[in-house]
């Protein structure tokens, strides 16, 4: 009984007591910031970022929606949502969405009738999962769930890269399509513009 | 210098080897038992925290496998809460604020030829749930709500959240009821009612994005 009492009092001292030296900065405490959107187009005479959601540091939630988007001769888009959620003022977490239907790129070379882009961070782990495409057609051929970025040549128009994931070390950028533009101009490939169709990106340190 | 190293490192061993001789070895630990009914969020206790994220779930039937992109059959959300920890009047464990937007895009939830859209405008309870399987933290919390699509107002709703771990892929979940009937819909609700799946029900588990559990704000 006497060695029972002296082994807890023993645990107790080794155990819980260093627990409560614990500086306070363990506790995780971080910067998240987050932004998502439909469609963003850029080129020399068009800048247009359309149903938009952006959380800054600090913030907890922003969204933006349209019900019919269109840049026209680049983009039209249907039931347009983004979502963007921070972790707050101790920003350990952030998740941003976007999503669209029935998707029309140049005039039908790129269509989808169902795009999901999500970028979650949190303090040791980055994904780009549930961001899906569905129905994906190029030039008139089917494209089944394309892997990470997965580039497509696109004839006298550039190319295009599907599921387009940039991570860097604190998070990621996840583009479902994105359409770069280019143009051959004495002989030299310029890059003119950036479609992309899907965008969510999301940061935490 | 030296003296002390030596002095720190024999303290150190003499502690660790004092800490291992009074963990006793448990000779009759069992394993959890198993096969009988799990039920989850009916035990809550009112007390500071936050919950935020957002995410997808793939329902029916909520599982941590998507569903085929071209069946449309998934959700998309964003929510927070946050409570200090205190009751009203009523008895009721006040939230101090939150906000939630939520996305249905099955094809059979359209209202008006759009995704049915709920957006929250009060959140007014959020109570600690103390008998799930989520890890880091699970609350049930809701409020009111307006149906974007038709602009039907003020209608109760209910979430079950839970935040089961890292990655929320495949550990999370979320659930929601809203109590009146939808115009044009009925009663909806996405809620995974099976114990068998994780994390705790009736939350279904997410196909992408995370739950975080914040023990006090």
């Amino acid at each position: 009984m006497k060695t029972d009492s002296i082994r807890r009092a023993v645990r107790f001292v080794g155990l819980v007591l260093p627990l409560t030296w614990a500086p306070r900065a363990v506790v995780a405490q971080g910067t998240a910031t987050c932004s998502s959107y439909g469609v963003g187009v850029t080129t020399a005479t068009v800048n247009q970022l359309l149903a938009s959601a952006v959380v800054s540091a600090g913030e907890l939630m922003a969204q933006g929606q349209a019900g019919d988007v269109a840049v026209p001769g680049f983009v039209t888009a249907q039931n347009v949502f983004a979502i963007a959620n921070g972790g707050g003022d101790d920003g350990s977490d952030a998740v941003s969405s976007a999503t669209l239907g029935a998707v029309n790129i140049l005039n039908g070379l790129i269509t989808a009738d169902g795009v999901v882009a999500i970028a979650t961070s949190t303090i040791g782990n980055v994904d780009a999962e549930g961001s899906s495409l569905a129905n994906l057609v190029v030039n008139g051929v089917q494209v089944d769930d394309p892997a990470p970025n997965t580039r497509m040549d696109l004839d006298g128009v550039g190319y295009v890269v599907f599921n387009e994931q940039i991570r860097t070390s604190t998070g990621i950028t996840v583009n479902m399509i994105h359409v770069v533009l280019q143009q051959n101009v004495l002989g030299v490939t310029q890059t003119t513009g950036h479609i992309r169709v899907g965008s969510a990106s999301s940061s935490v340190n | 210098m030296s003296r002390l190293r030596a002095f720190a490192g024999v303290s150190a061993t003499a502690v660790i080897a004092l800490v291992g001789w009074s963990c006793e070895t448990n000779r009759t630990a069992l394993a959890p038992s198993t096969g009988k009914p799990l039920f989850h969020f009916f035990e809550f206790q009112c007390q500071p925290l936050k919950m935020t994220g957002g995410g997808r779930i793939d329902y029916p039937p909520g599982s941590a496998d998507k569903n085929p992109p071209a069946s449309h059959e998934y959700e998309t959300f964003g929510a927070h809460v946050m409570a200090s920890g205190q009751f009203d009047q009523n008895g009721v464990c006040v939230a101090d604020k939150g906000e939630l937007e939520w996305v249905d895009h099955r094809p059979e939830m359209e209202l008006n030829g759009h995704p049915l859209n709920l957006h929250a405008t009060a959140v007014t309870f959020a109570e600690l749930a103390v008998d799930t399987d989520c890890s880091d933290g699970a609350v049930h919390w809701g409020g009111k709500l307006r149906v974007q699509n038709t602009g039907q107002e003020n209608l109760d709703f209910e979430v079950w959240d839970c935040d089961n771990g890292e990655p929320g892929v495949g550990h999370d979940g979320f659930a929601i009821r809203v109590i009146e009937p939808i115009d044009g819909l009925g009663d909806y609700a996405v809620m995974c009612p099976d114990p068998s799946l994780p994390p705790a029900e009736p939350s279904c588990t997410l196909t992408g994005g995370n739950r975080q559990f914040h023990p006090t704000h």
